[in-house]
């Protein structure tokens, strides 16, 4: 069956909302064996409900460096299930199946004003949401295969239709900082960004996320979302990750471009995360050699004739390019208020392009420099 | 009668430092509008036709030989790229804020399109399956 607005309309069904509910009665069917991780996420209690432990261990703990006792209920709960795991089958589709090509993934939304429902046909990962009233469901068909996307950016729809609802912005970027003060790296995918990051982890640096990262506006704060990060064979290589902080399942194809692997930053570098970090400047890195976009000159050598990194400011304007397309592009909605929440941090803060070194230290020292600077 | 142009319902755009940033939801490009491309815009948010973008322009900068054909060709940059649609009625917005300040003159529009979004809108796009509306909207 398909979705029918104008059925909707004359029934006064609201039929994101019905399959809410239903996909929460499944859960409540398949949550005999539960467990429940409670983390504080942008400064909010969030309860991740899980049914059955392979959930916890393969999707959802990347956030328990965020876990947090609190007391009463949570302000937003996400509770998730899968087929393997306990036998219980999502809600028939409301819509068309829709055919994913390889490589590709597809999404379905149905939403209302309650109620958003993403349906990934790639993925096949489900998401229910009431975003107002901070609830979700997600389900997956089997916790034991989690796709490569998800478990590199473990329930993002769930999460950003609640934060948005509550004025936190999904951001496609980075943050990496000193005492408590951090820049955000910006740029869509293969632009360096979480080469950057785990650079400057290993510089000794804090860091609150290399990929995505949830930003409040009025206190210009990067919220830090799932403890992983996304590296390429070479950058793993030049980072000299060790093999046992490598996710098991290795470099996997991703959407974007070059395979990569997923690094836990937990084991990889424990001391530099960070729940959050005050914004202070945007960083564009750019790998492109001998000259980037942003900047005109191939510049200076180091004594092995390396290039050394440059940091050059951009105009707001240029910030807000380099932050604002990837973030809405992938966020797929909300975009009008996205768009205005990253242009107002571009107001306030000022940009920098960094032409990145070959040398991984050098380009840490040019952030670290920075934010000494302006912290 | 007059055709009115104004700015595409799936644009979203913001103004930084002047330079307009447009997004269109529909593919994922994107765009950038420098020069006088901004005040063009702006009287663009609400329907305006093309003589009263000259007309505006002109009693902003004085009698310019070049704004006529430089409104021209940006509006069809606009409505090629699908970033402006026909509406039948003139907005309130139909002069610009103040006339120009000591020492500034009028320079051609800019525009610039970026489609390096578009692989990813590709790869993973969204299919709409209610299109009546909703969160985070106001429904129709």
């Amino acid at each position: 069956m398909s979705a029918d607005p104008a059925a909707e309309r004359a029934t006064g069904v609201d039929l994101a909302d019905a399959y809410f509910e239903q996909l929460r009665d499944r859960f409540e069917d398949a949550s005999a064996s539960s467990g429940s991780l409670d983390v504080e996420m942008a400064g909010l209690p969030l309860r991740l409900h899980y049914a059955g432990e392979a959930l916890r261990a393969n999707l959802l703990a990347p956030f328990e460096h965020l876990a947090a006792g609190f007391a009463g209920d949570p302000v937003l709960a996400i509770s998730a299930f899968d087929t393997a795991s306990s036998g219980i089958e999502p809600p028939e589709p409301l819509w068309d199946p829709v055919e994913a090509a390889p490589g590709t993934n597809p999404v379905v939304r149905l939403r209302s004003a309650q109620a958003c429902v993403l349906a990934a046909a790639g993925s096949r990962a489900l998401t229910a949401a009431r975003p107002e009233a901070g609830e979700a469901i997600f389900h997956l068909p089997d916790a034991t295969a989690v796709p490569a996307g998800e478990r590199a950016a473990p329930i993002r729809e769930a999460l950003q239709l609640l934060m948005a609802a509550r004025g936190r912005v999904m951001t496609h970027a980075g943050a990496v900082g000193r005492e408590g003060h951090g820049v955000l790296l910006v740029g869509r995918g293969g632009s360096g960004k979480s080469t950057l990051a785990l650079s400057c982890a290993l510089a000794g640096m804090e860091v609150a996320g290399d990929d995505y990262v949830l930003l409040e506006p009025d206190s210009l704060t990067a919220h830090a979302m799932q403890s992983t990060a996304k590296l390429t064979e070479d950058s793993a290589g030049r980072l000299r990750v060790p093999a046992a902080a490598i996710d098991p399942a290795g470099f996997e194809p991703t959407l974007e471009g070059p395979a990569k692997a997923l690094v836990d930053l937990r084991t990889f570098t424990p001391g530099a995360l960070r729940r959050r970090l005050r914004i202070v400047a945007v960083v564009a890195p750019t790998t492109s050699s001998p000259t980037s976009s942003f900047l005109s000159d191939s510049g200076s050598k180091d004594e092995v004739g390396r290039r050394n990194p440059r940091l050059g400011r951009i105009s707001a304007a240029e910030g807000l390019r380099a932050v604002a397309p990837s973030t809405i592009v992938q966020s797929g909605f909300g975009g009008g208020g996205s768009l205005a929440t990253l242009a107002g941090l571009v107001r306030r803060v000022p940009s920098y392009a960094l032409d990145l070194s070959p040398d991984p230290a050098a380009n840490a020292a040019v952030v670290d420099s920075l934010v000494a600077g302006l912290g | 009668m007059p055709e009115y142009l104004r700015i595409g319902p799936e644009i979203v755009h913001e103004t930084v430092d002047g330079e307009v940033i447009a997004i269109d939801l529909d593919n994922g490009s994107y765009y950038s509008l420098a020069g006088s491309g901004p005040l063009i815009w702006s009287l663009l948010a609400e329907g305006i036709s093309e003589a009263g973008l000259r007309d505006a322009l002109e009693a902003r900068f004085g009698a310019v030989e070049t704004i006529a054909g430089d409104v021209s060709t940006l509006l069809e940059q606009l409505r090629e790229n699908g970033l402006i649609v026909a509406t039948d009625r003139e907005g309130a917005i139909a002069t610009l804020p103040a006339k120009a300040a000591d020492g500034e003159t009028y320079e051609a529009p800019r525009f610039e399109r970026y489609t390096d979004m578009k692989d990813y809108f590709l790869l993973d796009p969204i299919h709409e399956v209610d299109s009546a509306g909703g969160w985070p909207r106001p429904a129709a």
